[in-house]
């Protein structure tokens, strides 16, 4: 009897272990490059340390990864409801270039706190906007998200450089409000801890509260979802704002950093921030990920890329590279009985 | 449904209607008045934007000429078939930047023998037969003149002609690219003590430049001077250099040396470039011969015109700004 009761308990026991087994693949993975990174990385000139270990280093790839980190936390909700955005891209150079625009071309009379703030503030409210409208064509009108977000991809691209007049516009070379702004905005600190805290706020959103569960749902099954009688359409409107709310802000701070706002930045960001969730585990047909996985994906890029950087590795070399090791870490997170299916 | 419909069609209705209220010079062109048509290859880029500024006020300036661009958006075959449409419309000058010199090459010359006089601008195409004249600016010059300028600025850092140089470059397809790379290092690798320290593909991107510069200033404790092929680039390096606290060990060489709040002049004047080498948009030249070839029937222009590189240095920069 009892040996029955084991025999049944078995494979559940081994489902277990599995299960936190794929759990900690993303982390064996982020470890893996981690290792491969102190390997192949040159000693710092001087002291001969590992010049990947670095505190500058490290903070050098956090600072790095922020702005695509940002944006892949939107992403994975995005994907989890079975979405995908493709206007990432064009969110973020339109954020950048409208808030170096009221910086650089608008001069209200309202003092230099309330001009900054509005700065950030306007830009967010539309790329927020923009993201609202997808939600509502795409729960509303059920036009698939593929197809409104590359509308939007294109539109907001245009848009953007119709606001500049296709120039960049550039901040804080000289001491007026754009300045205090870029001083205010780009530093390290500053960049790293947005990222850490909007990382630890969604991560919480997403696996401590019934919101987080109906977008879960909802990518999980759709219609089960609606028959359930979950508000669709609201999660959806949700989600999509929150992405754009997020892109707006690595807008922001890609505009300080960079001292400019360029309608032609933010190019193929999206596949980056695509390529990080799924490295972070996240299915791209949605229902199954999480904000952890996805930070880890992030890294696992960021350090990647550092670390053929920091060697100096061809760039056509580095995106070879990077398309195999994509590939792998995806296949590494499958599960196992696919696998073994071939 | 219906009343789907009929939003869906008021939309549309209200785009076109609004788009159309956008259009550049839809002037009637039917009097006694000239047409230009300017073909662009890509308006998004920055120097091209300025190249259509600078059209329009230059055009503008004459009440008889109504000036008109097509954006191909880097894309040949936009071009081809925007070419083609501005050949029905058969005006009095086809100026045409093109976006590659063999794909271009047949449409200019279907252009050309229709009777319009064609101006190929700053890049030239494969059959010089199919343009009546090249107006050009040369990359590779430009190159030169900043490689010997980075030996100037080298001999007086370190005593000799003897330095670090750190490349930032555009895409490496780029034809302007190789010409601004090989310009510079054909002068460089006269002097052995010139060694390259590191060098990374920035795209063109003040973005890509600042990132891509952070890496190599951790791997390199020694530059002397970043020679970015374009501003932007060179803006990208400077801001990682300051990040880290080292933009005072070493300079910032740009090209481009486009006018504005954002373009390379305001940059020397600034101090965060020591210096930068204009690649001229070409422009006043081309409306000069142009008018001259519209209004006057024994004007035979000549096969090549070449617009010089000026370098803008802090002593001449704010002279040069507008």
């Amino acid at each position: 009897m009892l040996n029955n009761l084991e025999k049944n308990r078995l494979p559940l026991i081994f489902d277990m272990m599995a299960s936190r087994m794929k759990k900690f693949q993303s982390f064996t993975g982020l470890l893996l490059i981690i290792i491969m990174a102190i390997i192949l990385s040159p000693r710092q000139h001087g002291t001969g340390r590992v010049l990947f270990l670095t505190p500058e280093n490290i903070s050098d790839i956090f600072r790095q990864v922020s702005e695509n980190g940002i944006i892949a936390i939107g992403m994975t909700f995005i994907i989890l409801t079975s979405g995908i955005d493709l206007s990432v891209g064009s969110v973020l150079a339109l954020a950048a270039t409208f808030c170096a625009k009221l910086l650089t071309q608008w001069d209200p009379s309202i003092g230099q706190p309330v001009h900054i703030f509005l700065a950030i503030f306007l830009p967010l409210v539309v790329t927020t906007s923009f993201g609202t409208l997808y939600g509502l064509v795409i729960s509303k009108l059920k036009v698939q998200p593929f197809i409104v977000t590359l509308a939007g991809m294109i539109g907001l691209r245009g848009f953007a450089r119709f606001l500049t007049n296709n120039a960049n516009l550039d901040i804080g070379f000289g001491d007026d409000v754009s300045s205090v702004f870029a001083d205010l905005v780009s530093p390290k600190p500053v960049v790293i801890s947005t990222f850490i805290v909007i990382a630890v706020i969604m991560s919480v959103l997403l696996s401590r509260t019934v919101y987080g569960l109906r977008v879960k749902s909802i990518g999980d099954n759709l219609i089960g979802a609606r028959y359930a009688g979950l508000p669709v359409t609201k999660v959806l409107l949700i989600t999509y704002a929150l992405s754009g709310f997020l892109t707006g802000i690595a807008g922001i701070l890609h505009a300080a950093q960079n001292h400019q706002g360029s309608p032609n930045d933010g190019i193929s960001y999206e596949l980056d921030a695509i390529a990080a969730v799924v490295i972070g585990g996240t299915k791209m047909t949605g229902g199954k990920g999480s904000i952890i996985g996805t930070i880890i994906g992030v890294f696992i890029m960021g350090i990647l890329t550092n670390t053929f950087r920091l060697k100096g590795v061809d760039i056509n070399v580095e995106m070879m590279a990077k398309a195999v090791i994509i590939v792998i870490a995806v296949w590494l997170q499958m599960p196992r009985q696919h696998k073994s299916k071939g | 449904m219906k009343n789907g419909l009929t939003i869906a069609g008021v939309v549309l209705l209200a785009v076109l209607v609004s788009v159309t209220a956008f259009a550049e010079g839809e002037k009637d062109s039917s009097d006694d008045g000239y047409l230009v048509i300017f073909s662009q290859a890509n308006n998004a880029e920055p120097y091209r934007a300025a190249q259509n500024d600078s059209f329009k006020e230059l055009w503008g300036a004459y009440p008889d000429v109504t000036f008109e661009i097509t954006d191909a958006q880097q894309d040949n075959s936009r071009q081809i078939s925007q070419i083609e449409t501005a050949i029905i419309k058969q005006p009095n000058l086809l100026i045409v930047a093109p976006n590659e010199r063999g794909p271009l090459s047949e449409i200019m010359g279907k252009a050309k023998n229709s009777g319009i006089p064609v101006i190929c601008l700053e890049r030239d195409i494969v059959d010089a037969n199919n343009y009546t004249t090249w107006i050009m600016s040369d990359n590779y010059s430009i190159g030169k003149l900043a490689g010997e300028y980075m030996v100037e600025l080298l001999i007086k850092k370190n005593g000799e002609p003897k330095g670090k140089i750190v490349d930032l470059r555009g895409l490496l397809g780029v034809e302007g690219e190789q010409k601004r790379f090989n310009g510079a290092w054909d002068v460089f690798k006269q002097y052995s003590g010139i060694t390259q320290e590191a060098e990374a593909v920035a795209g063109w991107l003040q973005s890509d430049g600042r990132i891509r510069m952070t890496e190599i200033l951790r791997a390199h404790p020694e530059i002397d001077i970043v020679y970015g092929h374009n501003d932007p680039m060179a803006v990208g390096g400077y801001l990682a250099a300051k990040d880290l606290g080292r933009e005072n060990d070493m300079l910032f060489i740009g090209v481009d040396g486009l006018q504005g709040e954002a373009g390379g002049i305001k940059k020397v004047i600034d101090g965060v470039l020591s210096a930068t080498f204009t690649y001229p948009l070409c422009t006043d030249k081309a409306v000069e011969i142009g008018n001259k070839i519209m209004r006057d029937s024994d004007f035979v222009p000549e096969k090549v015109y070449e617009v010089q590189s000026m370098m803008v240095t802090p002593e001449n920069a704010a002279e040069l700004y507008k």
